[in-house]
């Protein structure tokens, strides 16, 4: 207090950046490393002590994931799996958010919380053998069903929160104007709730994305998601760790493209949800 | 255009009932407020006739028709809220407009109606704006402008002027009035400031309670209040109020002060009585009743005082410029002629 | 907040209607869709895991009803005992570590400081990366000669470790990833709670003379000690089910010492395809973990703290 002010509090915010750096290092550690390993080819990769940039950069390794390991397909089924799960829940949870934050009907949001306490795996036993008895398992279909237990939480949740923030009496009014009960919905309360959306619909993306489990127990050869296919790399190519961690990179990149140019909306949606799929 | 009737309404919340059966008859083009203090159940009422919540009994008639059970969207009506509830993501020609729109009307001739209401309000600049770039008169307008589009038989207002400021306000109660006079549609309108209701209603219902104190005419509430409510919640400053009984023909309180007493009222002694006197009804005089001047205020144009007779306290409002001081004595005439009593069991008027 | 607000018992009396009203809105045909979908992949699977799980049942074989067999059998399976203790060392690990480092971030993000949204934007990308992807390249990091981590520990003299391929280090290693990946969460939930303190008690401290510490320790603590909760409780309920990083790292290797139940299930269901046992082993495994969120719900009920959060 007997220092001015104004370098007291610059002190202090150098000083918070420093431990704020120290905190983000193993984050930024473990990225770089991870672009270092899909650039660097077998001897770099192997060399003791470790190299971080090495002379010759190895591009071959992301050529080589497209080449040998039908990337493009799963990348396709990734997209398509993940892509029809989001939309789909949008399509069906957006209005239920609007019905549950109308009813107040807290009853069924519990049906949705026990959605996210269940075990994926539990799910996934008489799932699986459903989709082997209607011979859906060659398709992507059971994949996109079953991607629905991750996205429509997900949505219901986030949207929830937003139709109960939104004024009740803009609906009044435009009850009172001549809408219907839909026409309420569709004009007046999903304009107004299109930031919770674009959350929910982020969100809801990543979570689908990432997801590990249902496609490894789903997916056959043709019906393999991202995920499942960087897994399989790992078993059968333990030792080129060069095209592994580029595949690595390959999956997660759309995800972690997304988290920066969307940040605010996602620390907003997972601040305000606590959500996570799974 | 029409008339609303509303008949022995009631409303429960769960076991708490909010509303104990009310009548109202509002003939058609009639402006009617609805004061009262708050928590009274002022909204709820306008409420349940805009159809935004049940009514737990009884009957509500527009015009001809009984719309107790309508959903708001088929009772022809427009409501006015008190923090607007304009749509954030339309225009304000888009807001005026949507009721049109839902209705499937001609796009040329919602323009047509929505120029035509934003030259009423002078909004025919702000039509391409957002609500969020208005300010909050402008807004308040907007919401107004939406009303009028409709054509609709009733206009809703809950408190509109609320959120305005004290200068604004004044103003957009004036413009509300004109209107009103202009369009002449049937219009309801709550708000818990006195002086909005005295000052443009045709009508006056106050509630109190959930039950209703007195319905009249502005001067009618004014100079013939029915009860002790009433009285005290109409005229500002509020009417003196000072317990007593009639005696050998004067009025006379507790404390041994005697007050002048209109002709033919000897009837009423021998019961508890309350004596009301509005402040503006006190005039100076050179001498009559002796008072202390405990607190003393002056404006300007009026000087409001507060007197010590006899213990009784006495609120003064004097027109004239005197010089009165805290401490002063000062001396005062009651107008005979405009005083009130009331039963003092009942609270009724005599 | 929504995650966990289901057990409000003020809410419940207060808020009950007398009847639904004939005029308000019908909001059912907007819930229906979801609820029929949420019921169709979730209210399914349960009756006929339930239907299984009596039931034995091996892929390919003739399916024969047994009663309770499959629970009893699980009661005497050591390697489930063993899974259920792993499961446990593992989500305990995995809460309290987070929670330590996601506060310590909070508090740190919670203040002014250059950059500090740029910063939290990277803080936060573990989260939301692929875990199989993350777990790949942990594991080269974690390999005993060439990875990266012993070579570090090696600049700081500490001699090379097994990592996940040593029975007793490997569910250590597994937390780290799991702490490295989720101690963002617990980061956001707590800086919503420090964003919903409100500032006057802290002047007001100040002007009662407190210290910094004493303002952490008697303002700040009790304040966000709802958001902890909260935190605790998603970040215990997500451990628990943990199985991405667990079956990519080590498919519950060495051996079965990091075979949680999550992973013995899996194993007992898609590798062996033991149906009906895997259904008692999840029946088993969802009743633990419902046991679970119930005490940690009793706990932040009893704690009093309903209407903070409320804000
Ligand atoms: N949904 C509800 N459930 C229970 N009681 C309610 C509900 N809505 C209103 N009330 C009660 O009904 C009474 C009347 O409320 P109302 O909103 O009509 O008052 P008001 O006269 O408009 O007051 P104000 O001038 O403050 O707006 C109040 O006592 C209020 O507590
Ligand atoms: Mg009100």
């Amino acid at each position: 207090m007997t220092r001015p002010l104004i370098t007291h509090r610059t002190l202090d915010r150098i000083g918070l950046l420093f431990v704020a750096l120290v905190m983000i290092s193993p984050v930024i550690l473990f990225f770089l490393w991870m672009i270092s390993l899909s650039l660097k080819y077998e001897i770099d990769n192997g060399a003791y002590p470790p190299i971080i940039i090495p002379e010759n950069i190895a591009w071959s390794n992301y050529v080589k994931v497209f080449e040998e390991n039908n990337f493009l397909l799963y990348f396709w089924n990734s997209v398509l799996v993940t892509g029809t799960a989001t939309l789909l829940a949008l399509v069906i949870g957006v209005p239920a958010g609007f019905g549950i934050a109308r009813l107040k009907a807290e009853k069924s949001a519990v049906v949705i919380m026990i959605a996210r306490m269940t075990p994926g795996l539990s799910f996934l036993i008489p799932l699986f053998l459903l989709f082997q008895w209607t011979n859906l398992i060659g398709t992507l279909w059971p994949q996109i069903i079953i991607h629905l237990v991750v996205t429509v939480p997900i949505v219901v949740w986030i949207m929830i929160g937003y139709f109960e923030t939104t004024p009740k009496e803009l609906e009044e009014a435009a009850s009172i104007d001549g809408a219907t009960t839909w026409q309420v919905f569709r004009l007046v309360a999903l304009p107004i709730a299109k930031p919770g959306i674009v959350v929910s619909f982020i969100l809801a993306l990543i979570f689908s994305w990432n997801n590990f489990v249902f496609g490894i127990v789903l997916a056959n050869r043709e019906t393999r998601t991202l995920p499942v296919a960087v897994y399989n790399m790992l078993s059968f190519e333990q030792v080129s760790w060069g095209p592994l961690a580029a595949a690595a990179l390959i999956v997660t990149l759309p995800v972690l493209l997304l988290t920066m140019f969307a940040q605010k909306q996602i620390v907003a949606g997972l601040t305000a949800g606590a959500v996570k799929g799974g | 255009m029409a008339t609303v009737n509303i008949q022995n309404i009631q409303k429960n919340y769960g076991a708490v009932k909010v509303i104990h059966g009310i009548d109202i008859d509002i003939a058609d083009g009639e402006f009617v407020a609805l004061v009262g203090p708050s928590g009274c159940g002022k909204s709820t009422l306008l409420r349940m006739i805009a159809g935004l919540e049940e009514v737990t009994g009884g009957a509500i008639r527009i015009g001809p028709r009984e719309v107790s059970h309508l959903p708001a969207r088929d009772r022809d009506i427009a409501m006015v809220f008190q923090n607007y509830a304009l749509y954030p993501h339309m225009t304000v020609a888009d807001n005026m407009g949507f009721a049109l729109k839902l209705k499937k009307a001609d796009p040329a001739e919602i323009r047509t109606k929505v120029q035509r209401a934003a030259g009423i309000l002078g909004l025919e600049k702000l039509l391409d704006r957002y609500p969020r770039q208005l300010s909050g008169g402008q807004r308040q307008r907007v919401a107004m402008g939406r009303a009028i589009v409709r054509d609709p038989q009733v206009f809703l207002f809950d408190e509109p002027l609320s959120n305005l400021d004290a200068k604004l306000r004044v103003q957009m109660r004036g413009e509300i009035k004109t209107m009103h006079q202009r369009i002449g549609t049937t219009t309801i309108y709550v708000t818990h400031d006195q002086v909005e209701a005295m000052t443009m209603a045709d009508k006056i219902v106050v509630l109190h309670d959930g039950h209703i104190e007195q319905i009249g005419a502005p001067l009618e509430l004014y100079d013939r209040p029915s009860n002790l409510f009433v009285a005290g919640f109409i005229g500002s400053p509020a009417m003196n109020f000072i317990d007593g009984r009639i005696e050998e023909g004067a009025f006379r309180t507790k404390k041994g002060l005697i007050l002048p007493l209109p002709q033919g009222v000897a009837a009423a002694g021998g019961r508890d009585l309350v004596y009301g006197v509005r402040p503006e009804h006190i005039r100076a005089a050179t001498h009559g009743i002796e008072g202390r001047a405990t607190l003393v205020e002056g404006t300007g144009s009026e000087i409001y005082a507060k007197l010590d007779a006899r213990g009784e306290e006495i609120a003064c409002l004097f027109r004239e410029r005197l010089d009165v001081r805290f401490g002063d004595t000062v001396s005062i005439d009651i107008d005979p002629a405009r005083i009130h009593l009331f039963d003092k069991q009942t609270g009724l008027r005599l | 907040m929504a995650s966990v607000s289901i057990d409000n018992p003020i809410d419940e009396t207060t808020e009950r209607r007398s009847k639904p009203a004939r005029l308000a809105p019908n909001y059912w045909p907007f819930v229906m869709p979801a609820l029929l979908v949420v019921s169709a992949v979730i209210v399914f699977p349960w009756l006929f895991t339930l239907w299984m799980s009596v039931n034995s049942w091996t892929l390919g074989q003739p399916r024969t009803f047994i009663g309770f067999a499959n629970y009893l059998r699980l009661a005497q399976d050591m390697r489930f005992w063993e899974s259920l203790w792993h499961t446990t060392t593992y989500t305990v690990l995995s809460v309290v570590l987070p929670l330590f480092f996601g506060t310590l971030a909070a508090l740190v993000f919670d203040a002014k400081f250059p950059l500090r949204g740029f910063l939290r934007g990277i803080f936060v990308m573990p989260m939301m990366a692929t875990p199989v992807a993350v777990a790949l390249v942990w594991t080269m990091m974690f390999h005993p000669q060439l990875g990266v981590l012993n070579y570090l520990l090696s600049l700081v003299g500490i001699g090379p470790q097994e990592w996940i391929y040593n029975q007793t280090a490997v569910i250590p290693s597994l937390v780290l990833v799991e702490t490295w990946q989720w101690t963002p969460l617990v980061m956001l939930i707590v800086l919503g709670g420090l964003a919903a303190v409100p500032r006057e008690p802290y002047e007001s401290a100040e002007i009662d003379g407190a210290t910094a510490w004493q303002k952490f320790r008697y303002l700040t603590v009790p304040m966000i000690a709802p958001f902890l909760m909260i935190a605790v409780i998603i970040r215990s309920i997500d451990a628990i089910k943990s199985f991405d990083i667990i079956y990519a790292m080590t498919q519950g290797g060495p051996g079965t010492a990091s075979e949680t139940i999550n992973i013995y299930l899996y194993n007992t269901a898609f590798a062996y395809y033991d149906i009906g046992y895997g259904s008692a082993m999840a029946v088993v495994f969802f009743l633990i973990i419902i046991a679970l969120s119930f005490v940690l719900l009793m706990v932040r009920a009893r704690a009093n703290w309903s209407d903070m959060e409320e804000r």
